[in-house]
């Protein structure tokens, strides 16, 4: 390679990367503005920053919509063009799908649900993006298989509940309810602080949280399904 | 000799003769028009049978005249002698010309009228939020009499379908209807948010008896040989003798002391053959006995409220639900399932059966009309207010977008969804077919005549 195609090689290199850097710092922060919905303004705030390996992440606030600091999911940006969506426990799915103007604004199109609406944007800071909610490992004398039985609308619905901790120092949960049929419900989140266990399946709007004793045989709580708040006990199988 | 002359020698004044003439028309007139059972009250006729005279459209033609109200329109419209009559929650009544559209006149109370009118006798009878039942002249809309009931309520309950907080008592959102009266032997017969079914002298609205039950009567009563059936909100369904107002049986739905949501009959009865079909927002559709109260069968609809009001006819009961977007067709003495169509939205409005096809309303602002036999989508009308879909209350597809519509979960979700659900022209009112045209109202505001 002579010294003219070094040349052009490194200001290749050095223009891509400046095109990067400038995709970059276009997306790069708190973004605020309305998704233009007929008969109903929905404000928005956006935050979209990389993380430290490199990837995109963000959350979003949708006031009209009861969302605070929800994750983003799939987010791509290149060039002047960027997408992101939202996908909530409560069936929310929703694409941003946009591109930077000259003007320093993000305008494109919110489609959820088969319809399509048009959104701008506003950079007014830097971003604040809401670290996700992430399990917590349990500890080892509530791993296993618990079991129970609670009441509603005259049916009685048979739990069972599997702890196990996973190799991510965080634990998992298998939740199955049996009433009319078999529910075999995803789990996303599990934690412990203290006595207090928690299991969320967001998908399903279904919970638990209870505390167990100090045997670790028995967990007192409250199972929770939509708006309803049922006492449940749990005891570990043997 | 002339007829003057005769009567004169008889000691008959001509006067009298006249007199005694008249009142004797009239009172045929006033039987024959309560023993006919016109299809001048909700559900087409006192057993409430929700069948209609002649053949409904198979296709959709055309609009033929809309006619704009100040609010929403939950009554269904009725009619007698070509003229609808309705009720709006802008508190009128109106009577309209069913050919034009035009309007004859309109009658304000001091409250929504969700109630269904009906026609007997030169006279028209409904319910107003105002706590009033009204008894009008049907040709002009002059007040005849009205009666004060004990006065109007929603159902409602603490922490009501979970809504929070859970020790605030709420009013049902979803408790749309008044009860409609139904007319028969000279009695007009209606429930009460007070807890009452009244019975009343049609003609001048003296008090014959009351029935006290123990929550909301929201329900429209069914009168079947002289026997008056209606649900009530204490989950319990009545069957009162209609001379003394006397309880002859009662029959005990289901119970939801956690959250009140699966409870209490809103939908009315059908009463056919000697058997009672009724839905409930326990999710079942039950057929009782009309004699014993006992139970034959019920439709288990998986927790889905059943607010419309069968129709029963042919040996068939149709009906349709609510959260699962069902329409039904089942066995009349068997309970067996017939036809299951999925709808795409939530229905309390009643399907009316002319000929072979079905007709119901959808809450997502959608008329449907169907093959009486196979539940099949024959064809739709989409008013206008819910293909503006204003806050995108539905999806693409008509069906209702949940995340948009409940987004703020179990806080007041329910509340503020059913402020926004009725923003699409929600059809609770149930469809009046008559000489193939088909009426119908919406919370747009508007009545509808199709054909």
């Amino acid at each position: 390679m002579n010294g003219s195609g070094e040349m052009r090689l490194i200001l290749l290199f050095v223009f891509a990367s400046a095109l990067i850097c400038r995709a970059e710092d276009k997306a790069r922060g708190r973004w605020e503005g309305a998704v233009q919905i007929p008969g109903r303004e929905l404000e928005v705030v956006v935050d979209l920053a990389k993380a430290d390996d490199g990837l995109w992440q963000g959350s979003i606030i949708i006031p009209g919509l009861n969302l605070a600091g929800t994750p983003l999911v799939d987010i791509a940006v290149q060039d002047s063009d960027a997408s992101f969506g939202i996908k909530t426990g409560r069936g929310l799915e929703a694409t941003f799908k946009g591109h930077f103007n000259a003007d320093g604004t993000f305008s494109g199109d919110f489609i959820q649900a088969g319809n399509r609406a048009s959104f701008t944007l506003k950079k007014i800071g830097a971003p604040q993006v809401e670290a996700p909610h992430r399990s917590t490992p349990v500890a080892k004398e509530i791993e296993g298989e618990w079991k129970g039985e609670y009441q509603i609308f005259g049916t009685p619905r048979h739990v069972t509940l599997k702890l196990t901790n996973g190799t991510e120092k965080s634990a998992t949960a298998e939740l199955v309810v049996v009433g009319r049929k078999v529910n075999n419900l995803p789990v996303d989140l599990v934690t412990q602080e203290g006595d207090l266990v928690t299991i969320e399946s967001n998908q399903t709007g279904i919970g638990y949280e209870g505390r167990f004793n100090k045997e670790a045989n028995e967990i007192k709580g409250t199972f929770m399904q939509g708006p309803v708040e049922v006492p449940l006990v749990l005891r570990k199988s043997k | 000799m002339n007829l003057v002359m005769k009567l004169e020698r008889t000691g008959w004044r001509p006067i009298d003769y006249l007199v005694r003439v008249f009142t004797l028309a009239s009172l045929l007139m006033f039987c024959l028009s309560t023993s006919s059972h016109a299809q001048s009250m909700f559900r087409g006729d006192p057993a409430h049978s929700g069948v209609y005279a002649g053949e409904g459209p198979r296709q959709f033609h055309r609009l033929k005249w809309k006619f704009a109200t100040g609010n929403r329109i939950v009554s269904s419209p009725v009619i007698d002698n070509k003229k609808i009559y309705f009720g709006s929650d802008d508190g009128n009544v109106y009577s309209i010309d069913a050919e034009s559209g035009r309007e004859i006149w309109r009658r304000s109370t001091r409250g929504p009228v969700p109630s269904t009118p009906a026609v007997a006798a030169g006279m028209v009878y409904f319910t107003s939020y105002d706590g009033n039942f009204y008894a009008l002249n049907a040709e002009t809309g002059a007040l005849k009499w009205k009666f004060t009931t004990g006065g109007e309520r929603r159902f409602e309950a603490k922490g009501l379908h979970g809504i929070q907080p859970k020790n605030q008592t709420i009013a049902d959102p979803f408790d749309v209807y008044l009860s409609s009266p139904v007319v028969a032997d000279r009695i007009v017969y209606f429930g009460s948010g007070d807890g009452n079914l009244y019975a009343l002298d049609a003609a001048t609205g003296d008090l014959r008896w009351k029935f006290k039950t123990d929550d909301v009567v929201h329900a429209s009563p069914a009168f079947v040989n002289g026997v008056v059936f209606v649900g009530s909100w204490d989950s319990y369904f009545y069957a009162v003798d209609a001379k003394t107002g006397k309880e002859k049986w009662r029959f005990h739905g289901g119970e939801d002391p956690l959250i009140h949501n699966q409870v209490g009959f809103q939908s009315s009865p059908a009463v056919i053959d000697g058997t009672v079909y009724t839905g409930c927002r326990d999710a079942q559709v039950y057929a009782l006995d009309a004699t014993t109260g006992k139970e034959k069968w019920r439709f288990d609809n998986a927790l889905s409220w059943v607010n419309t009001s069968p129709a029963v006819t042919r040996g068939k009961v149709f009906f349709a639900t609510s959260d699962s977007s069902l329409y039904h067709m089942a066995d009349a003495a068997t309970g067996k399932s017939l036809v299951r169509q999925q709808g795409k939205a939530y229905m309390f409005s009643s399907p009316a059966i002319a000929g072979d096809v079905a007709i119901i309303g959808v809450l997502n602002g959608t008329l449907e009309a169907r093959d009486a036999n196979t539940g099949e989508l024959l064809w739709d009308y989409q008013t206008n207010a819910s293909k503006q879909n204003s806050g995108w209350v539905l999806t693409a597809d008509r069906r209702f977008n949940q995340p948009l519509l409940f987004f703020d979960n179990w806080g007041e979700a329910p509340i503020l969804a059913q402020d926004r659900q009725v923003s699409v022209g929600s059809i609770f009112s149930s469809p009046l077919v008559a000489n193939g045209v088909v009426y119908f109202g919406s919370t747009d505001g508007f009545l509808y005549a199709l054909e």
